[in-house]
């Protein structure tokens, strides 16, 4: 037939008498708008909220349980010395991994006998700090934070002292437990 | 409220008159059979949206690719509903596609003026193959393993170029976890890419050609 010969002329017969929000008559296309408009909302929530917790619900759980990390000997520490850089290794569940992860931390002692476990983690951001025998101080050389010896602010952006850990001394090793 | 937002848009976008060429434009008095089109563009925008959260956990390496879809399925809060979705949802792409495809040759929906948009359809259902295929290794498992050993083989068939194009296809002589990562790398980047491309050609199409009626008594 000739009329379905010619190309067709859609765009152009566009002008269509109700605009897209005017859904204030009960005709049949208000009605319609409204049912597409409740099923695709009904199925966005169906997905969307599982796709929510999908993404942030495993985020918020907390991995490791706190236990005893072995540092080594003691003896190794003198008392009254410079921080002595202690390292270990603790073996991480990361989802389906089980990750081996390297702990250091910095352990002073003034006696021999009780020891300060200091994590070596700048306050401020996350770098890790450094024991700097010349300012007798840890210097983080991210932002330029210092901390003293037992771990309080001396100067720089940092807003609390070194986190500082439990520790505990059996058979001659020393352990601590990360908070 | 939303009308005055609507109309500041409007002066600025001219959003409104491509809302009405778009989702208000005028088609012919037609049935059911002509819903598979959007059904297949559905079930596209379902595998989009769950294959995109699925990237956020899987890891298409031969160490971890099967332990990630595990936990994916095990452990990850609503893991199964989405990675049973993706699963569940390519196969019904596939058949929704297959059906349009039958509908499209019924009616003859394919003649002038629509023949690019018939062309087009035509490389989307090999897209959509594709895809499945590609998808189909990412779990490594023995299943996915073995059905790409004998897909490649099958590409391996054709005369002449056929050992090059399965060895492409693996990426080396035999599967390892480089097939893995370029199966990975065309099933997320490549294959949409592409799909994304023809996809906007094809709706363009349809919507500047208006859908086709179906064929009366005396054609």
């Amino acid at each position: 037939m000739e009329e379905d010969r010619d190309p067709p002329e859609a765009l152009e017969d566009s002008s269509a008498p109700l605009g897209p929000f005017d859904v204030t008559e009960p005709s049949r296309r208000a009605f319609l708008i409204r049912s597409i408009a409740a099923i695709g909302g009904a199925i966005t929530v169906a997905i969307g909220v599982p796709s929510v917790v999908f993404v942030t619900g495993l985020a918020r759980a907390t991995t490791g349980e706190e236990t005893w990390i072995r540092l080594g000997l003691v003896s190794s520490i003198e008392p009254g010395a410079p921080p002595t850089l202690m390292k270990a290794t603790v073996v991480r569940r990361n989802g389906y991994l089980m990750e081996e992860q390297g702990v250091s931390v910095f352990v002073t002692t003034e006696n021999g006998s009780e020891f300060t476990v200091l994590s070596n983690i700048c306050t401020h951001l996350g770098c890790r700090v450094r024991w700097v025998d010349e300012q007798d101080g840890f210097f983080c050389p991210c932002h330029n934070g210092v901390f003293s010896r037992n771990g309080d602010v001396v100067s720089g952006p940092p807003p609390r002292p070194l986190d500082r850990f439990e520790s505990k001394v059996e058979e001659g090793q020393l352990f601590f437990k990360e908070a | 409220m939303a009308s005055r937002l609507g109309n500041w848009l409007d002066e600025r976008t001219g959003w409104r008159g491509n809302w009405t060429a778009v989702f208000l434009r005028k088609i012919p008095r037609v049935n059911w059979a002509y819903t598979l089109g959007s059904a297949t563009l559905f079930t596209l925008i379902i595998q989009v949206v769950t294959g995109i959260l699925l990237t956020l956990y899987y890891v298409p390496e031969p160490q971890q690719a099967y332990a990630s879809v595990t936990y994916i399925t095990n452990e990850v809060p609503f893991g199964w509903m989405i990675r049973g979705l993706h699963h569940w949802g390519a196969s019904a792409m596939v058949l929704l596609a297959v059906l349009h495809m039958v509908r499209v040759i019924i009616y003859g929906a394919y003649k002038y003026p629509r023949e690019v948009t018939w062309i087009t359809g035509v490389f989307l259902l090999l897209l959509t193959f594709a895809f499945g295929f590609t998808g189909y290794l990412l779990p490594w498992d023995q299943r996915a393993y073995w059905a790409t050993v004998v897909g490649t083989r099958i590409a391996e068939v054709v005369p002449v170029i056929g050992g090059s194009i399965k060895d492409v296809l693996l990426g080396g002589p035999e599967i390892s976890g480089l097939t893995l990562s370029r199966f990975f790398g065309a099933h997320v980047w490549v294959l949409p890419s592409v799909l994304f491309l023809l996809v906007g050609i094809h709706l363009y199409l349809v919507i500047r050609n208006g859908i086709s009626t179906p064929p009366k008594r005396d054609e």
